[in-house]
C-alpha cells in the first residue's frame, strides 16, 4: 500500500502565491511515501515544502523552473509499476495524447506522468496509462485561464492502482478515482 | 520420549545455594550426583557437549522432565508410563535455539534431574491432565508445587489454568476450534490495510473494472468516491485516517516486539522461525490493541506476552504448537484481565491503579517483616515504586532468567484467587529473602539490588512465599 503523490505545475510565485488552503490542510507529512513532481514550481521554497510533506522527491524540470538542475525526465520503480515524470512542455504538440504515448514507450514506462497543460486528463493506450495530474494551484497556463486546482495520489498495492483525483471546484474539494490493474505480459514488446 | 528442552546449560546451577557459585558450565563435582536431599538433587552432572547430550536423550531412559544431560551417571529411571507423546523433531529444534541463548550462567532453576520427587508430581500432573474431567482445584495445587518442564504439560496445564480449555477433555477439541476461528475473523478485521479494505468494497459491490491495460485507447473513466473515503480524508471515521493514527501505535508495538528477548534465538536474530515469531507477537498485540480501545498498547505487555508465546509454540503436539498464535491471543487477554488496571496511567493513583498494589506490597512488607521495612522506607527511603513497578506490573518476568521466571509464573497461574495475591507474596519473599543484605545497605546500595535482584533459588523462594500464605504474621526466615 504505497501512497505516491504526483502534481506540478505550481508557478509559485508567479501565478499563484500557494497551494489551496484546502489541499494543504490535507497534505499531512508521514502518509505520503513519494512525491512525483512534473515541474514549474518554481522556486526553492516550493521544493523545501514538498519535502517536507515527504522525503521522497522526484522532480522534473519546467520550462519556469529556476532550478536548472533538475532532470528533463526521471522513471521511478514503485512496486510493480514502473512510473516516468517529465513535465511535457518538450512534447509536442502539448498535451497530444499520441505524442504523449510516444515518449510513454521511448521511457518504458506503465505511467507517464506530465503536466503542463494544467488539465487533469487519465488516458490510457496500449503502451500504458498517461496521468496529467492538472495544476495543484490553479495557475493559468499557456493555453487557458480555466484552471481548477487538482492533483492526484495514486495507491499502489500490488499490480492494482487505485488513482484519487482531488480537485477544488468552487472552493469544494471533490475527490474522485479511477481504478486499474496491470496485467502481468503488459511489458512484452508488441512490435 | 520427549527429551525435549533444556539443553544441559541451562543446568548450570548457579542457583544452588549450598555450593559456592562455581563456574556455571562445570559439571559439578561427582558427589552432588547422589540423591541428596535439598537442593543438590536437582544437579544431575553435566556431560560436556551439547552433541552427545542430545543423542542421550534419545536414548536416556529418564522420563521427561528432560534436563537430564547425562547418561549413565544418572540415578536409574523411575519406571512411569511414558506419555503417549514423542517427539524428537521440536525438541531438538528447541534444544539447539535455547542452547545457544545467554549461557553466561545465570541459571535458570529448571526442575530438573529425576528427582523422586518431581518424577511423582509429573507423574501425578499427567495422571490429572488424562482425566475425562480435569478437577482444576486439584490442577491448582499441583501446579503450585511447579510443573515440570518435560512433556509440553505446561503449556496444557496453563491453558486450563487460565480457561482457555474446559475442564472437560472431550470439548477441547470444539472449544480450541471456535476460538481459534475467532481470533482469525479477528486478524481479517483487524489487521487490513485500507487499500485491500476498499479493494473489497469495490469487489462486493461490483465495480471491479477488468479491462487488461493492454487493449484499447481512450480516456479512463472516473468514478465517484462513496462518502469521502480517500487517502487523505480527515474525517475521524475515515479508515484511512484511523489507520495512519493507528501507525503510531504500530510502530511501537514493532519496536517493542524487537525487543523482546534479544538473547534468545526464539524470539529474535535473523532467522526465518524468529521472523515468525516475531510477527506472531505483532499480530497479538495489534489485535488486542484494536480490540481494547481502552489501554490499547502499553511497553511491558510483550515481556508479559512472551512466555506465554513460548509456551505454546513449543507445545510437542504439532496442532498445538501451529495453532500457537491463537491461543496465546485468548490467554493473554485473560492473564491480562487481571492486571490491566496497572497498565491505565489514569488510574495509577486509584484504588485498583498500580499506586495502590505497591502500597499493599509494601503493607504485606510490614507485617512480615517489620524491621526490613522500616530500615527500606523509613531509614534508606527507598520507595517501593522505585523496584516493585517493575516486578509487579511485568509479573517478574524482567527479575530472573527467562526459565525461573516460566517456573515462577506456574505459581502465579495456580492461584485460585488471582495471580496478584500470589505475585505480592513472591515479591515479599524477594525482599525477605535478602533482608541481610538490604539492612546493611544504604539507598544506593538497596536500590542497585533490588533493581538487580540476584539470582536465587526458586523453589526456595516460592517456598518463603507460601509460607507468607499460612502464617499472616510469620516472622521472616
Amino acid at each position: 500500500m504505497v501512497l505516491v503523490l504526483a502534481l506540478g505545475d505550481l508557478h509559485i510565485p508567479h501565478r499563484a502565491p500557494d497551494l489551496p488552503a484546502k489541499f494543504k490542510s490535507m497534505l499531512v507529512p508521514g502518509k505520503i511515501q513519494h512525491i512525483l513532481c512534473t515541474g514549474n514550481l518554481c522556486i526553492k521554497e516550493v521544493h523545501d515544502y514538498l519535502k517536507t510533506i515527504c522525503p521522497d522527491l522526484h522532480i522534473t524540470r519546467g520550462e519556469y523552473d529556476e532550478e536548472t538542475r533538475y532532470p528533463e525526465t526521471k522513471i521511478i520503480t514503485i512496486g510493480q509499476f514502473k512510473l516516468g515524470v517529465c513535465h511535457g512542455h518538450q512534447v509536442i504538440p502539448w498535451g497530444d495524447l499520441d505524442s504523449l504515448a510516444m515518449l510513454q514507450r521511448q521511457l518504458g514506462v506503465d505511467i507517464l506522468v506530465t503536466g503542463h497543460t494544467h488539465q487533469f486528463t487519465a488516458y490510457k493506450h496500449e503502451g500504458g496509462v498517461v496521468i496529467n495530474p492538472g495544476s495543484a494551484t490553479g495557475a493559468y497556463s499557456s493555453i487557458t485561464y480555466d484552471v481548477n486546482p487538482s492533483f492526484v495520489l495514486m495507491d499502489i498495492d500490488g499490480l492494482r492502482i487505485v488513482v484519487y483525483v482531488y480537485e477544488l471546484i468552487d472552493g469544494e474539494v471533490k475527490v474522485d478515482k479511477i481504478d486499474f490493474k496491470k496485467t502481468a505480459t503488459t511489458t512484452q514488446a508488441s512490435h | 520420549m520427549v527429551k525435549k528442552q533444556v539443553p544441559e546449560w541451562l543446568n548450570s546451577s548457579l542457583w544452588s545455594s549450598s555450593t559456592s557459585s562455581s563456574s556455571p558450565l562445570l559439571p559439578p563435582p561427582p558427589s552432588d550426583t547422589d540423591d541428596h536431599g535439598g537442593d543438590d538433587d536437582r544437579l544431575p552432572p553435566l556431560s560436556s557437549k551439547p552433541a552427545p547430550s542430545m543423542h542421550s536423550y534419545a536414548t536416556s531412559p529418564s522420563y521427561g522432565s528432560s534436563t537430564v544431560v547425562s547418561d549413565s551417571r544418572t540415578k536409574p529411571p523411575i519406571p512411569v508410563s511414558p506419555p503417549a507423546i514423542v517427539r524428537e523433531e521440536p525438541p531438538k529444534r528447541e534444544v539447539k535455539d535455547v542452547r545457544r541463548d545467554d549461557d553466561n550462567g545465570t541459571s535458570p532453576n529448571l526442575s530438573s534431574g529425576p528427582s523422586p520427587e518431581e518424577i511423582s508430581r509429573q507423574a501425578q500432573l499427567l495422571a490429572e491432565l488424562s482425566r475425562k474431567v480435569i478437577n482444576i482445584g486439584e490442577l491448582r495445587k499441583l501446579a503450585a508445587q511447579g510443573i515440570p518442564d518435560g512433556a509440553g504439560i505446561r503449556s496444557t496445564v496453563w491453558k486450563l489454568l487460565l480457561g482457555y480449555l474446559p475442564s472437560d477433555r472431550s470439548l477441547w477439541a470444539s472449544e480450541m476450534a471456535k476460538k481459534r476461528s475467532q481470533y482469525r475473523h479477528f486478524k481479517e478485521d483487524l489487521l487490513m490495510n485500507p487499500s485491500e479494505i476498499t479493494r473489497r468494497l469495490d469487489k462486493s459491490s461490483g465495480l471491479e473494472n477488468d479491462e487488461a491495460k493492454g487493449e484499447g485507447k481512450g480516456l479512463l473513466s472516473r468514478s465517484e468516491i462513496s462518502d469521502g473515503e480517500h487517502p487523505l480524508s480527515l474525517r475521524k471515521a475515515s479508515i484511512w485516517n484511523q489507520f495512519f493514527q493507528d501507525t503510531e501505535i504500530m510502530e511501537q508495538i514493532d519496536r517493542d516486539v524487537k525487543r523482546t528477548h534479544p538473547d534468545m534465538n526464539f524470539f529474535s536474530g535473523d532467522s526465518p522461525f524468529a521472523k515468525s515469531n516475531q510477527d506472531a507477537l505483532r499480530n497479538i498485540l495489534i489485535v488486542f490493541a484494536k480490540l481494547n480501545p481502552g489501554i490499547r498498547y502499553v511497553q511491558g505487555m510483550n515481556e508479559i506476552l512472551a512466555p506465554l508465546y513460548f509456551m505454546f509454540r513449543n507445545d510437542p503436539d504439532e496442532d498445538n504448537a501451529s495453532s500457537a498464535e491463537a491461543d496465546t491471543f485468548f490467554c493473554f487477554v485473560e492473564v491480562l484481565s487481571g492486571f490491566r488496571d496497572h497498565f491505565c496511567q489514569q488510574l495509577d493513583n486509584s484504588v485498583v491503579g498500580i499506586r495502590s498494589t505497591i502500597t499493599r506490597l509494601s503493607q504485606l512488607l510490614k507485617e512480615h517483616d517489620e524491621e526490613l521495612w522500616r530500615h527500606l522506607e523509613i531509614t534508606t527511603k527507598v520507595n517501593p515504586q522505585f523496584y516493585a513497578f517493575r516486578w509487579i506490573t511485568l509479573l517478574l518476568t524482567q527479575e530472573f532468567n527467562f526459565a525461573d521466571s516460566l517456573h515462577i509464573w506456574d505459581a502465579l497461574l495456580s492461584d485460585p484467587e488471582g495471580p496478584l495475591e500470589t505475585l505480592l507474596r513472591v515479591c515479599c519473599a524477594m525482599l525477605i529473602l535478602i533482608r541481610r543484605r538490604l539492612l546493611a545497605g544504604d539507598f544506593t546500595a538497596n536500590l542497585k539490588l533490588l533493581q538487580n535482584y540476584p539470582p536465587t533459588n526458586i523453589s526456595h523462594l516460592l517456598y518463603v512465599a507460601n509460607k507468607l500464605h499460612v502464617h499472616p504474621s510469620g516472622q521472616s526466615l
